[in-house]
């Protein structure tokens, strides 16, 4: 379902060119859960990146279901992040001004939802992340594995096909990294989405499917 | 098409919310002082430009001003004109005016300036100079006495003078008045009055009879014939009947009677408003501009989620967009707030001008023209430090 063929991307740090990726080539499919490991500066970032369609490599292509995700506009790849994409960061990143429910409606809103749709939703998804009770609160006033747990029901609540979780568990203890794993693999396996999650931690490995392992922007493990 | 809309929306009217209360409540006070400041000067403009109207419809040219036609320096035969103006419906009054040439002479001190002889009963009709004497009386019909206007008088301390004055007569003293004709004579000072007008306050009048003994002849030529018009009627329709019913000479309305010079300085004080509106456009611009830049800086990392999400970058800049116009609607509802009491407070303690006591005047279309600009200044200054942010790589933005 998710196809990168010979991706390089190269970052100019002055004079200096950083090889981020270097001819990376991997196949992820449909509703497999996917972690992404390796060292610090090994490239597993900027993958996830260039399939998230947040950056664009230097050559190389990516294909998401057949379709050519690089030679989209940047309009077409903001809509296509909205519909078929979910994303979960490592800082939570929740929209400060917005209590649970409303982070979570927000990406619904952007689809032109109707708000009888959107409440019955979110509530649905405040519910399957164990958080009804907590849907008036702001981020401030919610604990970290809360706050990720908001940002995983933001995510998902456009039913992507795909998510992307960039070390969701770097922030939390390990109670709650396991409470935030045990809800992906629980959503992975439940609604058949793929996820492709970065993870330094070994013990996180039990809840992959399998592991692509970088190295110098190289895949080293598949 | 108007989800991104909905979500601009939705998102400023959170932020405003439960966003920095202290950020939102100065950036609105800062559009009401905008506001206020950009309402204030015109009003005190329009507010001196009123007063300067009034004075000279009610002191100087009354509504509707009759000269002399090309080429002639009298009107003839002004009894049947006057006569005939009286008749013309919407005319509530005219009155004859006819100026000589004099100087007069109070000790050693002089003045020239071109007497005016009028009817006492006709001008009280037409004028209102009789409502403005400070000292003495007013003309009666027959008179021979002299009524001066307050900058002729003038003050015993020049220093305290506008203009060339006799050195502070008063009512009683003789003044010596030498006419071009010829004709000397000496008269007591009937009445002192002051309008505060600068035209009227530098005028001298006799009655017509007593004009009759300085020509020498019964009168029947006149200067100026000054024209009220009964109240409600336009004085520029009441023209065109003046003009239809066959009067000759060159009839103008106040407005037109105004003079070039005055004219132009009207249109300075308009130069000047429209100078000050434009600054106080620029220190919104830039001071909501310097806000938002920050806040939207601060924002960066958000920004960059907000786009890697999924969420339209108009629908990210529409959302600073619209918090400026949240912003500016309650700014400017205080700003209005503001000029009413100040509104209050002149209305009962005008502002002293050398020409009369001016009450500023709020013009709604004024107020309306101000804040539509405002809007556009403040939306600009919302718009560029989003648009500036938003345009940048996601992934940079993220990293804030």
């Amino acid at each position: 379902m998710i196809t990168t063929t010979d991706l390089y991307k190269t970052y100019q740090m002055g004079n200096v060119a950083v090889h981020a990726l270097n001819g990376v080539s991997v196949s992820i499919k449909e509703g497999e859960f996917v972690g992404i490991s390796g060292a610090s500066g090994s490239g597993k970032s900027t993958l996830l990146h260039m399939i998230g369609l947040l950056d664009r490599p230097t050559s190389g292509g990516i294909s998401i279901s057949g379709l050519d995700v690089i030679a989209l506009s940047d309009q077409e790849k903001t809509i296509f992040r909205l519909e078929r994409l979910g994303f979960v960061f490592q800082e939570y990143a929740l929209v400060h001004e917005l209590d649970a429910f409303e982070n979570i409606a927000l990406p619904m809103m952007a689809r032109g939802e109707t708000d009888e749709r959107i409440s019955d939703r979110v509530s649905e998804m405040l519910a399957s992340v164990g958080l009804q009770e907590r849907g008036k609160h702001l981020p401030k006033e919610l604990s970290g594995g809360e706050q990720q747990r908001v940002a995983i029901a933001r995510a998902l609540v456009n039913d992507p096909d795909i998510l992307l979780a960039d070390e969701p568990c770097a922030n939390l203890d390990s109670t709650n990294s396991k409470a935030v794993l045990d809800l992906i693999r629980e959503i992975n396996q439940e609604s058949n989405q793929t996820v492709l999650m970065i993870s330094h931690e070994d013990w996180h490995q039990q809840y992959f499917d399998r592991v692509i392992r970088l190295k110098d922007g190289e895949v080293v493990e598949e | 098409m108007y989800s991104w809309i909905r979500v601009s929306l939705f998102l400023a009217w959170r932020a405003i919310r439960r966003g920095g209360k202290v950020g939102t409540l100065l950036n609105i006070l800062i559009i009401a002082m905008v506001f206020t400041n950009m309402i204030l000067l015109s009003a005190i403009m329009t507010g001196a430009v009123n007063l300067f109207h009034e004075q000279t419809i009610d002191y100087v040219t009354s509504d509707i001003i009759i000269k002399p036609g090309e080429d002639e320096r009298t009107i003839f035969q002004t009894n049947d004109l006057l006569e005939k103006v009286n008749r013309v419906p919407g005319v509530s009054r005219a009155s004859a005016r006819y100026a000589l040439g004099a100087t007069l002479n109070h000790k050693s001190e002089s003045v020239s300036i071109p007497i005016t002889a009028f009817n006492p009963r006709d001008e009280v009709k037409v004028t209102k100079i009789h409502q403005e004497i400070i000292e003495g009386d007013f003309l009666s019909p027959g008179d021979d006495g002299i009524l001066l206007g307050f900058f002729v008088a003038g003050y015993e301390d020049q220093s305290m003078d506008f203009f060339e004055s006799l050195g502070g007569v008063r009512v009683g003293d003789p003044v010596e008045v030498m006419y071009a004709n010829g004709y000397q004579k000496e008269y007591r000072v009937k009445g002192l009055f002051s309008t505060k007008s600068y035209q009227a306050d530098y005028m001298a009048f006799i009655s017509w009879e007593e004009m009759d003994t300085v020509l020498g002849r019964e009168n029947t030529e006149s200067t100026q014939i000054l024209v009220r018009v009964i109240p409600g009627e336009d004085p520029a329709t009441v023209k065109t009947r003046l003009l239809e019913f066959g009067v000759q000479e060159r009839v103008e309305t106040w407005e037109e009677a105004i003079t070039k010079v005055v004219a132009d300085s009207l249109e300075t004080f308009a130069i000047i408003n429209r100078i000050s509106v434009a600054v106080s456009l620029i220190i919104a611009v830039v001071v909501i501009g310097i806000v938002f830049t920050i806040k939207t800086i601060n924002q960066q990392r958000q920004i960059g989620v907000l786009k890697a999400i999924g969420i339209d970058q108009n629908a990210i800049i529409g959302s600073y967009v619209a918090q400026v116009l949240f912003i500016w609607i309650f700014g400017t509802i205080l700003g209005m707030i503001l000029l009413n009491l100040i509104m209050i407070y002149f209305t009962a303690h005008p502002l002293e001008f050398p020409d009369g006591d001016v009450i500023p005047a709020f013009e709604l279309i004024t107020m309306l023209e101000n804040a539509g600009m405002l809007a556009v200044a403040s939306a600009i200054a919302g718009y560029v430090p989003a648009w500036r942010i938003v345009r940048e790589n996601t992934l940079t933005s993220m990293r804030g």
